[in-house]
């Protein structure tokens, strides 16, 4: 045998075909990622560049009324969607034949678009023709008011559309988390003698906790993004008044302000990234 | 013993009839206008007058002016759809395999990078991509509709496949390789169909996204052959004057491929979707 | 049929070198176990074969050739995994042809060389079913049958017999070594327990934190281990060891003076560990002194644990004994079978 021959290090051979076909395999999508998303994001970033772009963005009341609108959104929204997901999810963990029946009714606001579903509520809330005014009509002979024409009510009933879709999804997450908490934990409370609250707050709510919290960051980055209920429910009116971060990017998009665009969600930023920040840390591995 | 038996179906039920009518309303409300005739749909009735199936068949023979090209718009959603998921599949499936079988250099980087695109608001992304389309010179074509949709979709795809690929044994690879299978036969005849069950969980989120998908449509497509269902609705909302029970029919159609798909592969999704978000 | 050489060979994971210089040459149609300690380096130094970890150093050889840069699919070796590592949506008729078909071989003959391997092995009636509603015996006879249908140059068994229960372990290594004795492949076999190393090897390999502590047949393991950790990891019940020193051409320990092996001279003084197996104690009227603590009847011999001089010294004969706990007695020493040990280097003192 030859000492002389020194083997090579690993990096410097040829590649074996298990590493070729890995890096082959995995090039679609970092072309898919390269092309539609690294670069859309760097220009983007790049028609955002000019710093007058914000100085006109600031004064802009519309602006500061979107801002606020989708504090609110995100506040009052996202915290009553997931109280609600949190005590529907003990319900759902029943068993009973017509609680089956009925979480597989549920979901249907989720699976089904929101287009058809969003519009049968603006129609609803028509003020000459929709539901909700005639019955008023009916049983009380006063006209109901122009719902979409209020500016809260009108953005009030955006976030309760957005609850009303995305609640079944949340809730599900939640029952899953319920379902892996072992049954023996509730038999041993309930041989110690536990209430339903106690049990609650001594097995449930510990479990739950970390997975409350993680559905409720994601679901604040998602409800950023939700442009559906708005803009189908009340197209960002009356008058712009019902905006939110989702809908105002494309309304300077139809002004042709692309610059504003731009910057409104750049502005936005500081309170995505961390919260993207704080989600990728708890999933990635 | 019994009257508390009672009180707590009672109690739950206190729950269950509310969640029954707030989640029913809506839908119920979209079929009742599909079915009704133009003047009874506003008469605020709980069940119309005279039922018909009248604005179906308006739809299906595209005999207003918002419904000329009804078939076309449906056979766009549906085209796309199912490119978008088929496309998504591949490269989804592809790139887990990738990361977790072959254990490709970087691929934590890009896992990460997928989950980053993920958390990411789509509607965030939408501006720019309008733009970088068209600087692609794809506007109006049904590409970039395709592109966009499977771009975003991916990354929870990829995630949800690579945690189901993690759970195969690694003995597996090795035996398939000492048996003298190279990565692609690996691929084929051992990965491919141990995955089948998330396959279809991805492939039909996937295809549930684009279709149900409007704001990227809308922007990414203008003409009124080219653009999807979804866009073709929201057009409606441009007169005052449109007939809402065709649009409500319209809608109806609309709605039911996903709500009969969801239903058909329940099992599959319901596991598959939310095994990843639970695994804080 | 083929030979394999390690020469030389070395690994490291990162900056951690775990096999330190292993050189090993097996004989065509040998059956060599490797055994050894959890985390000796047998299942490394078997997948460095197999070619499905990375060598660091040194060479690998089969049938001559170097196969260290070779695929694994290239060297023309068969694995059984400890897992069995099935695929678990085929059949065990597809699991057993899957590499020929990987070859692209004719389908005739993926049927023909199945159905004799199936025939072996006893699984022509199982050829339909899955994984999934096959015991684990049969799971392990399948891969051996996906081995044996390989026809390979070497047949590398990674522990396979683990996963059983102990009944089944003893029936399946009478057929491993039946189906050796039939096909004379070249077998390295690994596995942590020495009785299956013991009952199937043609010669064994004893490894410790990464080198070899000796080669050699059973027998000769047995009854000339060149070092203390070959003596007591060989044989069970192990063998006694105490410590003693050399005085005048006798070993004092435990109070007792007990027989240097013939032909063996250490200077008085020497520390030593003096080591004798339980079968080698003659239970008698004569010899050293001591008391039973525990008398243990197996059927067919009696185990016993005798105190000497503080230390329990276990002693194995045939038959039945009249001794009972408390009782003297005295043991007697085999000379030619002892052995004594140097107990700074633990090797055996010849």
């Amino acid at each position: 045998m030859s000492a002389a021959i020194l083997p090579l290090p690993a990096a410097r051979r040829a590649l074996s075909p298990w590493q070729f076909w890995g890096r082959v395999l995995i090039a679609p999508y970092l072309v898919i990622f390269a092309v539609f998303v690294l670069y859309p994001v760097l220009y983007g970033l790049w028609l955002a560049r000019h710093p007058e772009s914000y100085v006109r963005l600031i004064d802009d009341p519309i602006f500061f009324r979107t801002a606020i609108n989708t504090i609110i959104f995100i506040v009052v929204a996202i915290n009553l969607k997931m109280l609600v997901a949190l005590a529907l999810s003990g319900f759902f963990v029943q068993a009973r034949w017509w609680i089956k029946v009925l979480s597989v009714l549920f979901i249907l606001p989720w699976a089904v678009p929101s287009i058809p579903t969003i519009l049968s509520v603006r129609f609803m809330l028509n003020p000459e023709w929709g539901v909700i005014n005639t019955t008023i009509f009916r049983l009380t002979g006063l006209d109901g008011p122009n719902w979409l024409n209020d500016p809260a009510l009108a953005l009030s009933f955006s976030m309760l559309m957005h609850v009303w879709k995305s609640l079944p999804f949340w809730t599900l997450i939640l029952v899953a988390g319920r379902l892996a908490i072992p049954l023996e934990q509730y038999e041993a409370a309930s041989v110690d003698g536990a209430t339903r609250w106690q049990k609650f707050r001594f097995i449930t709510w510990p479990s739950m906790r970390s997975l409350y919290l993680t559905s409720t960051i994601l679901s604040m980055i998602w409800t950023l993004g939700d442009f559906n209920s708005v803009y189908l429910l009340t197209g960002g009116g009356p008058a712009d008044l019902t905006h939110v971060l989702a809908t105002l990017g494309i309304r300077y998009l139809r002004l042709d302000q692309v610059d504003l665009a731009m910057a409104s969600i750049v502005v936005a930023l500081p309170l995505v990234l961390p919260l993207v920040y704080f989600m990728m840390k708890r999933l990635s591995k | 013993m019994k009257r508390k038996a009672i009180t707590r179906e009672a109690q739950l039920l206190l729950i269950g009839i509310p969640v029954f009518l707030w989640t029913m309303i809506p839908i119920y409300h979209l079929f009742l206008f599909a079915i009704s005739g133009r003047d009874s749909a506003t008469s605020g009735r709980l069940w119309p007058k005279d039922p018909t199936l009248q604005n179906f068949s308006v739809v299906f023979q595209q005999h207003h002016f918002y419904l000329n090209h009804f078939w076309v718009q449906l056979g766009n959603s549906l085209v796309i759809a199912l490119t978008v998921g088929a496309l998504t599949l591949i490269i989804a499936t592809t790139a887990a395999f990738a990361i977790s079988r072959l254990k490709v250099r970087g691929g934590r980087l890009v896992m990460n990078l997928a989950l980053f695109t993920y958390f990411i608001p789509a509607a965030f992304l939408a501006v720019p991509m309008y733009k970088t389309m068209g600087n692609y010179g794809l506007l109006n074509n049904q590409w970039a509709l395709i592109l966009a949709m499977v771009t975003i979709a991916s990354p929870y795809c990829i995630w949800v496949l690579k945690q189901a690929s993690d759970k195969l044994p690694w003995e597996l690879d090795e035996a398939a390789r000492i048996d003298g299978a190279s990565p692609l036969q690996l691929f084929r005849l051992v990965y491919v169909p141990l995955m089948v069950p998330s396959l279809v969980a991805v492939g039909t989120y996937a295809l549930l996204l684009a279709w149900n998908e409007y704001l990227y449509a809308f922007l990414l497509l203008s003409r009124d052959d080219s653009v999807t269902l979804s866009v073709a609705l929201g057009n409606f909302l441009a007169a005052d004057d449109s007939p809402w029970e065709l649009l409500m029919a319209t809608g109806f159609i609309y709605a039911l491929p996903p709500a009969a798909i969801y239903y058909a592969f329940k099992r599959y999704m319901v596991g598959g979707l939310t095994a990843g978000a639970v695994k804080s | 049929m083929a030979t394999v050489s390690f020469r030389d060979v070395k690994k490291r994971f990162g900056s951690t070198a775990v096999i330190h210089g292993v050189s090993i040459d097996i004989d065509d149609g040998e059956f060599v176990v490797l055994v050894g300690p959890s985390g000796c380096g047998k299942s490394t130094l078997l997948r460095m074969l197999a070619g499905l970890e990375e060598i660091s150093g040194g060479d690998i050889l089969i049938d001559g050739r170097v196969v260290n840069d070779l695929e694994s699919k290239d060297r023309d070796i068969a694995m059984v995994f400890q897992s069995y590592a099935l695929y678990p949506h085929m059949t065990v008729r597809e699991n057993m042809g899957f590499s020929l078909r990987l070859r692209r071989a004719e389908n005739r003959t993926i049927d023909e060389r199945v159905m004799q391997a199936a025939r072996i092995l006893n699984l022509d009636k199982l050829l339909e079913r899955h994984p999934r509603e096959l015991s684990g015996g049969q799971r392990q006879r399948v891969a051996m049958g996906r081995a044996i249908v390989r026809d390979p140059k070497v047949f590398l068994f990674d522990e396979p017999l683990s996963n059983l229960d102990a009944k089944l372990r003893v029936a399946m290594r009478a057929e491993i070594k039946q189906l050796h004795q039939r096909l004379q492949t070249t077998t390295v076999y690994v596995t942590h327990d020495q009785i299956e190393a013991m009952t199937m090897a043609d010669r064994i390999v004893v490894m410790q934190d990464g080198i070899i502590e000796q080669i050699g047949t059973p027998l000769e393991l047995f009854d000339s281990p060149r070092n203390l950790f070959v003596a007591q990891f060989i044989g069970s019940p192990a063998m006694n060891v105490f410590d003693g020193a050399v005085r005048d051409g006798a070993v004092e320990g435990l109070a007792a003076s007990w027989p240097m092996p013939p032909g063996v001279g250490a200077p008085t003084g020497q520390q030593v560990q003096y080591g004798v197996r339980p079968t080698d104690l003659q239970l008698g009227s004569r010899g050293i002194a001591g008391t039973v603590v525990v008398v243990e009847p197996t059927g067919a011999e009696t185990e016993l644990l005798v105190d000497v001089g503080g230390q329990q010294l276990t002693v194995v004969t045939h038959g039945r004994v009249t001794a009972k706990p408390g009782q003297s007695i005295k043991l007697l020493p085999d000379p030619a079978r002892v052995h004594v040990f140097d107990t700074r280097s633990g090797q055996r003192l010849q």
